[in-house]
């Protein structure tokens, strides 16, 4: 009852003094709109990595197993991959128990695709027939080429809809002939987009082809770009990451002390890592974030403690009619309280306003997150509560006698 | 015979300023009646305010003890205090003491929030018809007269309906006409029933007085009504 007529009463304070109000709310809606953005923003960023090494790499629940010891592995082309991972490796790996079954991948960037007069260049991997049950891709039109395909080393091509489109636009493609480095192959299928890869570029500019048909047909190269293993239990990465590792040195007869000519990763521990880290510059912004709330809270104790000095024949007048100390302590404390959290409302507001600004620039998903909506209100309230505490202390322990004589 | 209203048994009050001791009332013993009128004179410096101080319960004595309505104040806490202001005691001040930007009913009805009770806004209209102010309700206090303030001032005095009236100098901020309008306004109230007690050095205000004291270097003494 009493505390219904207090807040009341502060509401009307607050807004008989405007200008002083917004002035002591400026911290707040700053501090807290900031704070919306960034944890808005890194959030939707987060899940938009996600999103995108999702795309690229269909499934998280794999390790993937490159030749060259990860040091100096740049974009694969025809020359720059090293000849030590093997078809007689993948089907090693397959037998390893962590693992359920592998895809083979032989890929080359830029290679020239024609198609009439038209030409373009995609990408082309040389995969299993086991691709999509592997990644997840989805066949939009046609079919998948089959294991039969890959066993006769079949000049047959599935294409990524990019490459669909620079190479066929509105024909259909389905049983034409399309060149692949000057090798003819009969168009089978074509793909669902992926989306965008973790750079943000196309996904889809690539063409599937058998790998066998890639290694001894297009490439005349007897190795792989890449192993892609799926695990049989999501949790068992580090363990499969360890059994491939022996496996392969054994095979390649890799000296005690020597390193790896192979990389073995986890793309969930390399996703976790990379989520987990953020930008230094993003911890920077924060840390300000969170520094200008806190001016915001101090803002609101400095201004609150003038309006005391200012208030003491109100505070004299409210006790002689029969205020105890603690109901002036509530009075004060709900003003800045009042303040603080319409101010974190209105920083709110324009935390969802900024976020929607920044995510359209950025082009990522527009999210807000109930739980960062809660984090603010908690945040004002208790700016509110630990920055009036103080001028509502000295409100009440002001001597009513000297405030009415004043 | 009639009850006792405030009982003030050697009470003194001794501040203490850059080390030195001031006593600032010495030994104030008297009772007022209920419903009785009574005006304490003295000249500025002489105790007055003190005097009313602790009489309104806004101080402690620093000796003695003082009751209201039979209740010793001395030595209750700062909640019991404030309850006692809120519920037995209303206030009138020389300069009003209006809260400014504020309208009158506001202001009337602030002890009703302090008081354990609901907060009634007919009974603020009612009170600020009862002093002629029923057409000022949604002025703020800074708009007022002085007079008006005054009144404004009175029925927030009398909301809670308590039986003990304090009145600081209460027509010294005023104009003669709104001066004896205002102590037409105490006589009504002492003619209820209500105790009055009136601090002042105006000898038209001490003129309404049934009872004087007058207090001089913190001392009380009773003075002979020529009424």
């Amino acid at each position: 009852m009493k505390l219904m007529h207090i807040l009341r009463g502060a509401l009307r304070t607050l807004l008989r003094s405007k200008p002083r109000t917004a002035l002591m709310m400026c911290g707040v809606i700053i501090g807290i709109g900031s704070l919306t953005i960034l944890t808005s923003i890194g959030e939707s960023t987060r899940r938009e990595t996600m999103k995108r090494f999702k795309n690229m790499l269909g499934t998280f629940d794999t390790v993937i197993i490159r030749p060259g010891s990860g040091k100096n592995r740049g974009m694969v082309s025809l020359t720059n991959v090293e000849p030590s991972l093997r078809f007689e490796d993948a089907d090693a790996i397959a037998q390893v128990p962590e693992i359920r079954q592998v895809a083979e991948v032989e890929n080359a960037l830029d290679i020239d695709a024609k198609y009439r007069d038209r030409a373009g260049t995609p990408a082309v991997f040389g995969v299993s027939a086991n691709w999509l049950e592997l990644r997840g891709d989805v066949v939009a039109e046609g079919e998948f080429f089959t294991g039969d395909d890959v066993h006769s080393l079949a000049r047959v091509a599935v294409l990524g809809s990019d490459a669909d489109r620079q190479l066929f636009a509105e024909e259909d493609p389905i049983g034409k002939t399309i060149r692949i480095g000057n090798v003819p192959f009969v168009v089978k299928g074509v793909m669902l987009p992926r989306g965008a890869g973790p750079a943000g570029g196309s996904l889809d500019n690539l063409i599937f082809i058998p790998v066998s048909t890639a290694s001894k047909r297009l490439f005349n190269r007897d190795f792989l770009t890449m192993v892609i293993a799926q695990l049989r239990d999501p949790e068992q990465g580090g363990q499969a990451i360890e059994h491939v590792t022996q496996l392969l040195r054994s095979r390649h007869h890799i000296a005690r002390n020597a390193i790896d000519d192979f990389t073995v990763t986890n793309p969930r521990a390399v996703m976790a890592q990379i989520t987990s880290m953020g930008s230094s510059i993003r911890k920077l912004l924060l840390v300000v974030a969170v520094l200008a709330t806190l001016i915001g809270g101090v803002v609101i104790m400095s201004v609150t403690l003038i309006g005391v000095s200012e208030r003491r024949r109100e505070i004299g007048i409210r006790r002689a009619v029969g205020a105890t100390r603690y109901l002036i302590l509530l009075q004060f404390l709900a003003e800045a309280v009042v303040t603080s959290m319409l101010g974190g409302l209105l920083g709110m507001a324009l935390g969802i306003g900024g976020t929607q600004i920044v995510s359209r620039a950025q082009h990522l998903p527009f999210l807000i997150e109930r739980q960062a909506m809660l984090g603010a209100v908690a945040a004002s309230l208790a700016l509110g509560i630990v920055f009036g505490v103080y001028p509502a202390w000295r409100a009440a322990r002001t001597d009513p006698i000297d405030a009415l004589r004043a | 015979m009639k009850p006792v209203a405030i009982r003030a048994e050697n009470v003194s009050k001794t501040y203490s300023r850059d080390g030195a001791s001031v006593t600032a009332l010495r030994n104030a013993t008297f009772d007022v009646m209920t419903g009785d009128f009574v005006v304490i004179r003295g000249p500025s410096g002489s105790g007055k305010s003190t005097l009313l101080n602790i009489l309104g319960c806004l101080d402690l004595p620093s000796a003695g003890t003082y009751q209201i309505d039979g209740a010793d104040v001395t030595h209750k806490t700062d909640a019991e205090l404030s309850r006692v202001r809120s519920e037995q005691i209303g206030f009138v001040f020389q300069s009003f003491n209006l809260l400014p930007k504020t309208t009158a009913i506001e202001n009337v009805e602030l002890p009703m929030i302090y008081a354990s009770r609901i907060v009634d806004r007919s009974r603020a209209a009612a009170a600020l018809g009862r002093v002629g102010l029923a057409h000022r309700e949604r002025h703020f206090a800074s708009e007022l007269s002085g007079g008006e303030q005054q009144r404004v001032a009175i029925a927030r005095a009398l909301i809670n309906n308590p039986a003990l009236i304090l009145a600081d100098e209460p027509t010294g901020n005023l104009d003669e006409a709104a001066g004896s309008e205002i102590m037409g306004i105490l006589r009504e109230l002492n003619a209820e029933g209500r105790t009055i007690v009136i601090v002042t050095h105006d000898d038209a205000v001490a003129a309404h007085a049934r009872r004087v004291l007058t207090i001089r270097d913190g001392v009380l003494r009773e003075t002979e009504v020529t009424r």
